[in-house]
């Protein structure tokens, strides 16, 4: 027994010693969604100015909010979603962002800067943008929808796939009703989980990872979903399937790239703000990423058929009544907390 | 008459076992899936295969979880086993009997608590110690919470443990150590290896706990493929995870005939 | 015994007791707890315990049910299928290949297992293989839905925690003597009787531990009911996972999880004493 306590700590040492290593060169520690970063990106980089890059993923916004919140994380830069970044502010948990050392931020679309989440962008750049709107099985559903009242016919009983997000299943009930995404008057809020709670039958599963197999696979013929998988799907088969944006409207969410208050290299953050920046390299990562950038000068150098997929980067037109989702503050949070388990729970 | 029945053990064991790899199986086959979606079989394919031998970020996280796993089954093996031990006394004395209600009580509560509870405590502990999250967090974390799962199964085993075995090897002129490995341990090693595959399986497929305490180039793989989430998952994932199973059980297969060989010498 | 303690106690109690507190406060607006000013005031107006008293009100109790329902066919259904399974490695097998039988078992566990759990989806879906072979034998005549069923979460959760009651089974059937046994059928004990009265009882302690392990963990999963469950099985992990990952009230989520813990405990306490007064060596 004595041997094997040795040898733990023996283990224990080395994981200890070789996790101590490599701190010599200056190195990036980078915190994001997965996918969402070509590694070919990444190792021009790391060629172009000897800093190398680690980096860790997340699932949820939710999941990095408290990740940072705990203090004791060294990530140099991180990519929190629009709702998240106000919250994110008012816990000091974001370092500032200094417009001079950020020569590349011209390139930006107009339109996706000055949110009202980060006025000026002191804090964030965004990084890549989307939309949520449903698809469907162009065999199976007719006539050809344009609403999002599809997902409450009882037509289709069992065959309805909404995504398990809370915001998101809000955000249809709300512009069925003709209000704001970011509502936060209680009584409408209410009304909106009635009309959950009774679309809850209707429903076959709320899921926000596999809703483009399960509408593939038949389980479902109409399923709510972001833009990019969806996009996939119409791609691959598009005599089958169809991706809309109701004309109800809905939010458009954005993405946007930022540094950690508790960064130990910012200095690399601010170049690879930079250098993502760029065109070419948004771009690229439109290419390998499949989503769009809010970034003007990449227009140039994506792939035609990106930039052309309507699902991809929709016309303005269509987004008229299309609105980024906003931290709605603890209270109304707590409130569609609760009704959302209401609505789950039968 | 015994042999009848140990040939329905038999058929039942390897029902089961069917079962158990039945989803392994689907889930190989699909790593040659050349759609990029699941749902639907578009033809066979070794893209997802190319893809991973230039993925080096997915070897990467793949070798993390391997890490830790190693040094977790260790630990917790170690601990587990010395709780255990300490559980199996017969001290009837009070503060005997109060040390093992503790240790019991401290043992059970890890496999108690929710996991997701377990994952925010943990992450608070090292919050409010200002200890950095790496690697080596995961490691702690995973050691505190597997060292219950030894320390149950070699308990179980030690109930009824024959105490006079002791005082009989005692008494034949073996000292404590002679007989705590010559006695004692003989016979709860099946519960130690039991005990250890367990810790092992946990902690390599640990992704709650994981996922709150893991830092800067510390993720794993579990952890990984839970965060594509956004982009959806690809059959790359099958294509790993074939190749680990596949390098498992070679590893295992080896390590048996390599044993049973030196056992016959 | 320090060691155990250090390593329990530090990383373990006393962040246990941080939550604890967490659960008696109210959520900030960023979901964590938030400060209380007067705490006498905050104690004489119930709002002390305003989230437990939220816990035990609907929708929460259904799910509850719900929840305990689950594990407990769970449990009962890993010990049905992994004792005989259990059995056969422990005194069956040809000794030389226990170790890889047992491996053999938790090899499957070592592919990811979202994975897994994937493989479950391609296997359940309506038109998916479990389907497509019944309808081939003629069984049923059209798709049945198996998957984002309960039936589907057991289904999984069976499969998922099928090891961690084989294993503890393995290390109590090992030790059972045979001759026991050969003395018990030499006295004229017919099978049935010698193990009910002889393999059984030795091997309590096992079929404790199994079920422990497979109890607890299957009333506090979420993952499983989230991927194969579909709309109508939230459990109580799931409730616990949305407002803690959720971050929109970790207080709520805190006294939930720990209303748990505290009737698992219990649960444990009272099973421990009644095994206890009827001299029963279970090892709790």
């Amino acid at each position: 027994m004595k041997n094997r306590r040795l040898f733990a700590l023996a283990l224990a040492i080395v994981a200890v010693v070789l996790n101590g290593c490599g701190k010599s060169a200056p190195v990036l520690h980078i915190y994001i969604w997965d996918a969402y970063l070509p590694p070919a990106v990444v190792d021009q980089f790391t060629k172009r100015t000897g800093i190398s890059v680690t980096i860790d993923h997340y699932g949820s916004n939710e999941e990095l909010m408290a990740k940072l919140a705990s203090g004791v994380t060294s990530y140099d830069l991180c990519v929190p979603s629009d709702y998240v970044v106000q919250p994110l502010i008012q816990q000091k948990l974001l370092h500032g962002l200094d417009h001079a050392r950020l020569p590349h931020v011209s390139n930006l679309t107009p339109r996706f800067v000055n949110q009202a989440f980060d006025p000026g962008n002191q804090y964030t750049m965004p990084y890549l943008w989307g939309t949520t709107g449903l698809a469907y099985n162009k065999k199976l559903v007719n006539p050809a929808p344009d609403s999002w009242n599809v997902l409450f016919d009882p037509a289709y009983k069992g065959k309805i796939l909404m995504l398990d997000d809370k915001r998101e299943c809000f955000v249809v009930a709300l512009k069925l009703m003709g209000k704001s995404v970011n509502e936060t008057d209680p009584a409408t809020l209410r009304a909106a989980a009635d009309m959950l709670k009774k679309q809850h039958d209707l429903v076959r599963t709320y899921d926000s990872t596999n809703y483009d197999n399960t509408l593939l696979s038949k389980d479902v013929v109409v399923a709510h979903g972001w833009n990019g998988q969806m996009a996939k799907v119409v791609s691959d088969h598009p005599d089958d399937y169809a991706y809309i944006l109701p004309k109800e409207g809905g939010d458009i969410w954005l993405d946007n790239i930022a540094i950690p208050a508790g960064a130990q290299n910012v200095d690399a953050a601010y170049q690879f703000i930079d250098y993502v920046l760029e065109g070419e390299t948004a771009a690229q990562i439109v290419n390998g990423v499949n989503y769009a950038s809010p970034n003007e000068a990449a227009k140039a150098h994506i792939d035609p058929k990106i930039l052309n997929d309507p699902n991809i980067y929709p016309p303005d037109s269509a987004l008229k009544n299309w609105e980024y989702l906003n931290a709605l503050g603890g209270a109304t949070d707590r409130m569609i907390s609760d009704l959302w388990t209401e609505i789950k729970a039968k | 008459m015994k042999s009848a029945r140990s040939t329905l053990l038999a058929l039942h064991a390897l029902v089961v076992y069917a079962i158990l790899y039945g989803p392994i199986l689907v889930l190989m086959v699909f790593s040659f899936n050349k759609s990029r979606q699941a749902a639907v079989w578009t033809g066979f394919s070794f893209d997802w295969y190319v893809q991973l031998a230039q993925d080096a970020e997915l070897v990467h996280d793949a070798w993390h979880s391997l890490i830790v796993a190693l040094v977790a089954t260790a630990a917790s093996t170690a601990i587990g086993t010395m709780a255990a031990l300490g559980l199996a006394g017969n001290g009837r004395e009070l503060s005997a009997r109060a040390a093992r209600s503790t240790t019991t009580a401290l043992v059970y509560l890890p496999i108690v608590i929710p996991e997701i509870v377990m994952a925010a405590a943990l992450l608070t502990f090292f919050s409010i110690t200002r200890w950095h999250l790496s690697l080596v967090t995961v490691m702690a974390a995973h050691i505190s919470f597997t060292v219950s799962y030894v320390a149950i199964i070699v308990r179980a085993r030690l109930i009824g443990f024959d105490a006079s075995l002791e005082e009989a090897a005692m008494d034949l002129g073996a000292n404590r150590v002679q007989m705590f490995f010559r006695v004692k341990l003989p016979i709860i090693t099946p519960a130690i290896i039991a005990g250890a595959l367990l810790v092992f399986t946990v902690s390599i497929d640990d992704y709650v706990v994981t996922s709150f305490v893991a830092g800067t180039d510390s993720t794993t793989l579990p952890v990984k493929i839970a965060s594509m989430v956004k982009t959806g998952v690809t059959p790359e994932i099958n294509a790993v995870s074939t190749v680990l199973l596949v390098c498992t059980i070679i590893l295992v297969v080896v390590s048996q005939k390599l044993m049973t060989g030196r056992n016959a010498e | 015994m320090l060691p155990t303690w250090l390593v329990l106690g530090g990383l373990y109690l006393l962040p246990l007791l941080i939550l604890a507190a967490v659960s008696l406060h109210q959520a900030d607006d960023f979901g964590n707890a938030a400060s209380v000013e007067n705490w006498g005031q905050h104690i004489r107006s119930g709002e002390v315990a305003a989230n437990y008293e939220k816990s035990v009100r609907p929708p929460f109790p259904p799910i509850h049910v719900r929840s305990f329902v689950l594990a407990l066919v769970t449990t009962a259904a890993c010990l049905l299928l992994g004792y005989p399974v259990a059995y056969y490695i422990a005194l069956i097998a040809a000794p030389a290949r226990k170790n890889l039988l047992l491996a053999l078992v938790v090899i499957p566990f070592w592919t990811c297992f979202l994975v897994r759990i994937a493989a479950w989806r391609l296997i359940l879906q309506d038109q998916g293989l479990l389907n497509t072979l019944l309808l081939k034998m003629h069984l049923i005549t059209e798709p049945r839905q198996l998957l984002d069923t309960p039936l589907a979460v057991l289904i999984g959760l069976v499969y998922g925690e099928l090891p961690y009651m084989i294993l503890p089974l393995y290390a109590s059937l090992e030790k059972l003597d045979r001759s026991l046994l050969e003395a018990a059928a030499d006295l004229g004990a017919r099978p049935a009787a010698r193990f009910l009265r002889v393999t059984l009882p030795l091997t309590l302690p096992g079929i404790v531990a199994g079920s422990v392990l497979v109890f607890i963990p299957g009333l506090g999963q979420f993952i499983v009911s989230d991927i194969l469950g579909g709309s109508h099985s939230m459990m109580i992990g799931n409730v616990v996972n949305d407002l803690f990952s959720g971050g929109k009230d970790k207080p709520l989520g805190a006294a939930i999880a720990l209303e748990l813990t505290i009737a698992v405990l219990t649960m444990l306490i009272a099973w421990a004493w009644y095994a206890r007064r009827r001299g029963w060596e279970i090892g709790l």
